[in-house]
């Protein structure tokens, strides 16, 4: 209290409830009104892509495991949408149903790859991972008489939420903001949490951690869990929104951009994850104009990013907890 | 300071792009979607170097009726469904796009067909999985056949000219690989035929020596190949390797010259390959065709490059056929349609059922001989 | 019969795993780094080598005695110069980001990858090049077992060159320091040893091999494209790991292990089944196998057990 506040109007709480109002107003209102369908769309990519973020900043970031086969999960989450609400089988769940189904699958399964595996040393865990979420995208393209196998699943039902269906990109964006906003509220409280710090130690000293009497193997079930949890939900979503799933969504490819989007951003912070996402989702259709020298200028942006800030974009002490203390929050 | 410029570096390239597309309000723009980075490019490079042959054609012949220039946009849908919707919307918020030549694997047509269906853009594909124009969208044509024409023909042909008895049938795992290959599977055995084993390969191997180890115990009669390149080239050269001599027969991805390149012209021979274009010296207008790719790219044409061609000549030729002030999605949706066009690639006219499907498209199948495709049926 | 000849099938592919999983595992010895542009290195050997042969080979149908000369030394040379771009990679992107969190260097990796890839691809096209098949394709068949030429160039020059390698490590003044290195790297450092000098041989040995493993595969497939490197790049480093990263033994077991999996996963699956499980599922079994493996050998068959005092130990990365 002795230093005087960066931002002194700030700490007076109509003014701050004020910017926050005018924030709400112009995320949830001005975006989508004034945005092209298109950009639109890249949003609401970013928006998911936000969550896998979240979702694996869990394991990799908090509990520091690196797990490169997160797109099982969101597979999971994906064809539990798929199969349960589509004409595939000619179940059509509702939507929160099926929500709930897919991110309980995807935790139990990241419980059953955990549980055998937490012995394993980083990158020993890394190919573990690897090679768990290339089985269950081969397990997806090959069993036709569940997931239709490379065809895919089409006709799959629009997500309806109690009554309001969700039709056009802009209701999805609507949607996504407010479940992104509360899984980041969530997985930030967590980071703040009794479980949040001691994942922090594990990460810097699992051996003395053990050493006090903590029981490492379950903290990281724990994190793989929840981190999997969210890797479902995402899944469903993407489903709901593409209302096409096929095993080429959900291929290496994809958990490495997962990877990226928790490690250019900064590992183990949120706002980190979100600048990753914008990194991999954002920039990439920003750089369509220059045509096949799209990816190469991808590639070239990444390994510059990196070597500039070895870090990460955004410095871990920039997390979402700075933002609130600065402006007076907290 | 050296940070600062590179930083600064990194902010152009990216700020740069958005302001590299040009914009003429004269022109009608044809949206080509299709991979063109990542292993699959090789497809969607033939494809749209085949559109584009088509449009630069029609624009240095003057253009449509009444003077006006068609601009093919390309995009990059890296053959990744979660892109391919991207692009669509992109393509759908482009006023001055009429239609669209889009996407080349299923996989990415499927889900971009709600998008386009949004905003009542006709679409034209190549994709060739049934389901594309089975899901009650009427803005959608299907340039080419469904896979059923090219597999039915491999395997009534090796039944009933060849009187093969038993086949083993190796496929990709892909959409298109296990769709032809289980249309050969369900024909070969409903004329009387065994087939003696289905095995799956992955889409990116190139070893085949184990699976053809384990067929050359079946001794079949016949290989029937669900894939693309350069697997169907690498399969054939590993069996004659192995010194298997029974006939193999393959989709139209083989049709390409890479087929003697890449297997070698000995294994490559006889190789029995379905297609759907009639030989390049049949009519003039192929001949024309074959002609025209070979001055402008230096090569023959592969497989794809012929169906770019073919749907680009769809949608161009219905264009030609419209007046310049009745041109807009709407109404060419209409007119592919009513669409009815001669002397086309395809040795037929061109007309569409209300699905979207192509009409009584046909299918020809080829044997690789000395190094040329030489028709057989 | 059809088990020996499944066999001879595994070790070709095997020693090319073997050979590309050695760069992998040396890197990962002494910089604890999954250099995942190391795939890349294996495309460019087969690109450049490509290039420099059809220069020498020109339009000439049959060979003559200087131009079989030409086509060893375009390979050789072709080595070299990947040698020489994995130290590039070394110097511009490793070397920074040494020291700095353990993701970041992965990171830097994957985007080369994504670089390097590209160039090629905008270079020379994303098609499929034919390569010539160097060694002949003649097959030799005894006693019922058939085996490539160019298969059996290739299991024996990666034998020779791996047992070249291990010798190299154990007795010459580079490959002790080398190995030191991977020991600890503190205490080498500490007691003066230079790093920078037996890091960038170990990127040039490691971008050299990974080269003449392209070119082996390559010539042996008869196939060459920009992407050739993702996959096989992978199946190397699986073979690593089931080896025990950072153990040069361990690498060349993990290749030839990954490769009579693979093989015989593909050749028996169906018929161990009885039809239920189709070939489709042998990479299936490859990784389930690598992951039983790791459950019981948490370090991989030839690694170093956990728990030996390493700093690295503490921390997972």
């Amino acid at each position: 209290m002795n230093q005087p506040h960066p931002f002194p109007g700030f700490s007076h709480a109509i003014v701050r409830w004020g910017v926050l109002a005018a924030l709400v107003g112009v995320i949830f209102f001005a975006v989508p009104l004034m945005a092209k369908v298109y950009e639109l769309r890249v949003l609401n990519n970013l928006l998911l892509y936000m969550l896998l973020g979240a979702g694996l900043t869990i394991v990799v970031g908090y509990a520091g495991l690196l797990d490169l086969g997160f797109v099982a999960f969101y597979a999971i989450g994906a064809y539990s949408y798929a199969i349960l609400a589509s004409a595939q089988f000619d179940f059509h769940l509702p939507f929160l149903l099926v929500l709930a189904i897919g991110t309980i699958l995807a935790a139990f399964t990241g419980l059953l790859l955990g549980y055998p595996v937490m012995r394993l040393r980083g990158d020993y865990l890394a190919i573990v991972t690897l090679g768990f979420g290339e089985i269950i995208r081969i397990i997806i393209n090959n069993w036709n008489g569940l997931t239709n196998g490379p065809k895919g699943i089409a006709r799959i039902d629009r997500p309806d939420l109690l009554g309001w269906q969700i039709t056009t990109p802009r209701d999805l964006y609507l949607f996504l903001l407010v479940v992104v906003i509360l899984v980041y509220t969530l997985v930030f409280r967590l980071e703040r949490s009794l479980l949040g710090k001691a994942w922090r130690a594990m990460r810097e000293d699992q051996v003395a951690l053990r050493a006090s009497g903590v029981d490492t193997t379950r903290l990281k079930l724990l994190a793989f869990a929840l981190s999997a949890s969210i890797g479902g939900a995402a899944g469903v979503f993407f489903a709901a929104s593409q209302r096409f799933v096929s095993p080429e969504s959900f291929v290496l490819h994809e958990s490495i951009l997962i990877v990226v989007i928790v490690v250019i951003g900064g590992v183990a912070n949120l706002i980190g994850t979100v600048i990753g996402a914008f990194v991999v989702v954002i920039v990439p259709e920003l750089l369509r104009g220059y045509q096949d020298y799209r990816m190469l200028l991808f590639g070239l942006l990444l390994v510059l990013g990196i070597i500039l800030r070895p870090e990460g974009l955004v410095p871990q002490r920039y997390g979402i907890g700075w933002i609130l203390k600065k402006t007076g929050w907290r | 300071m050296k940070k600062v410029v590179i930083a600064v570096a990194g902010l152009a390239i990216i700020s740069g792009a958005t302001s590299a597309s040009g914009q003429d309000a004269g022109t009608f723009h044809i949206g080509a979607a299709a991979p063109l980075s990542g292993p699959q490019a090789i497809f969607g490079q033939g494809l749209t170097n085949g559109m584009q042959l088509y449009f630069d054609q029609l624009n240095a012949a003057g253009g449509l009726p009444g003077g006006h220039k068609v601009e093919l946009v390309k995009a990059d849908d890296r053959a990744d469904p979660r892109e391919g919707v991207l692009v669509a919307q992109k393509f759908c918020d482009d006023e001055q796009m009429i239609g669209v030549l889009a996407h080349f694997n299923s996989g990415v047509t499927i889900p971009s067909l709600d998008v386009y269906g949004g905003c009542s853009m006709p679409q034209v594909t190549v994709s060739s999985n049934p389901q594309v124009t089975q899901l009650g969208f009427g803005h959608v044509f299907r340039a080419a056949n469904d896979d059923y024409a090219q597999a039915q023909l491999s395997a009534s042909y090796a039944i009933e000219t060849l009187k093969e008895k038993r086949a083993a049938i190796i496929q990709d795992k892909q959409a298109f690989g296990e769709g032809v290959a289980k249309i050969f599977e369900d024909k070969f055995k409903a004329l009387g035929g065994e087939v003696t084993s289905v095995s799956g390969v992955n889409s990116t191997d190139v070893d085949f020596g184990p699976v053809i180890t384990s067929l050359k115990a079946e001794n079949p009669d016949m290989v029937y190949v669900g894939a693309v390149m350069p697997q169907l080239a690498l399969i054939v050269r590993q069996m004659r390797e192995q010194g298997i001599k029974a006939s193999y027969f393959v989709p139209d991805g083989g049709f390409t010259p890479d087929l003697f390149a890449q297997a070698g012209k000995d294994n490559a021979e006889g190789t029995l390959i379905t297609f759907q274009v009639p030989p390049y010296d049949s009519k003039p207008e192929l001949v024309a065709f074959a002609k025209a790719y070979r001055e402008k790219f230096g090569k023959e044409p592969d497989t794809y490059d012929a169906y770019g061609y073919l749907a680009a000549w769809i949608v161009g030729e219905t264009l030609k056929g419209m007046s310049k002030a009745d041109v807009n999605r709407e109404n060419l949706i209409k007119a592919l349609h009513a669409t009815n066009l001669k002397n086309s690639l395809l040795g037929i006219d061109v007309s569409f059922t209300e699905h979207g499907d192509l009409k009584g498209g046909l299918a020809f199948l080829y044997k690789a001989t000395d190094g040329q495709f030489k028709l057989v049926k | 019969m059809e088990l020996i000849q499944q066999t001879v099938n595994a070790l070709s592919i095997g020693a090319i795993y073997a050979l590309i999983a050695l760069g992998y595992t040396m890197v990962y010895g002494v910089l604890k780094l999954l250099n995942f542009a190391h795939g890349e290195m294996f495309m460019l050997g087969a690109f450049f080598s490509y290039w420099l042969i059809a220069q020498v080979v020109g339009s000439s149908e049959t060979l003559s005695f200087l131009q079989f000369v030409g086509i060893g030394l375009s390979i050789l040379f072709s080595c070299l110069l990947v040698g020489l771009v994995a130290m590039l990679l070394e110097r511009i992107v490793y070397r920074p980001l040494r020291g700095k969190p353990r993701l970041s260097p992965l990171l830097g990796a994957l985007g080369m990858s994504i670089v390097l890839q590209n160039v090629v691809q905008i270079s020379v096209g994303p098609g499929i090049f034919a390569y010539p098949t160097l060694f002949g394709s003649t097959r030799i068949e005894i006693g019922g077992i058939g085996i490539n030429r160019t298969a059996i160039v290739i299991i024996g020059l990666s034998v020779a060159l791996m047992a070249a390698l291990q010798v190299f490590l154990q007795r010459s003044r580079t490959g002790v320091r080398i190995r030191a290195l991977a020991e600890d790297h503190e205490i080498a450092r500490l007691i003066g040893i230079e790093i920078n000098k037996p890091i960038a041989a170990i990127f040039f040995i490691g971008g050299a091999l990974g080269a003449l493993g392209g070119v082996l595969y390559a010539a042996n497939y008869g196939v060459m494209q920009f992407s050739m490197g993702t996959i096989v790049g992978l199946k190397a480093f699986t073979a690593a790991v089931l080896g025990g990263i950072g153990s040069v033994p361990g690498a060349v077991l993990g290749g030839f292990l990954l490769g009579l999996l693979e093989t015989f996963a593909a050749g028996l699956l169906p018929k161990l089944t009885g039809g239920l499980i189709g070939t489709e599922y042998r990479d299936v079994v490859a990784f389930a196998v690598l992951i039983v493996v790791l459950i019981f050998r948490p370090s991989g068959l030839l690694g170093r057990p956990e728990g030996t005092g390493e700093a690295s130990d503490k921390k997972d990365f």
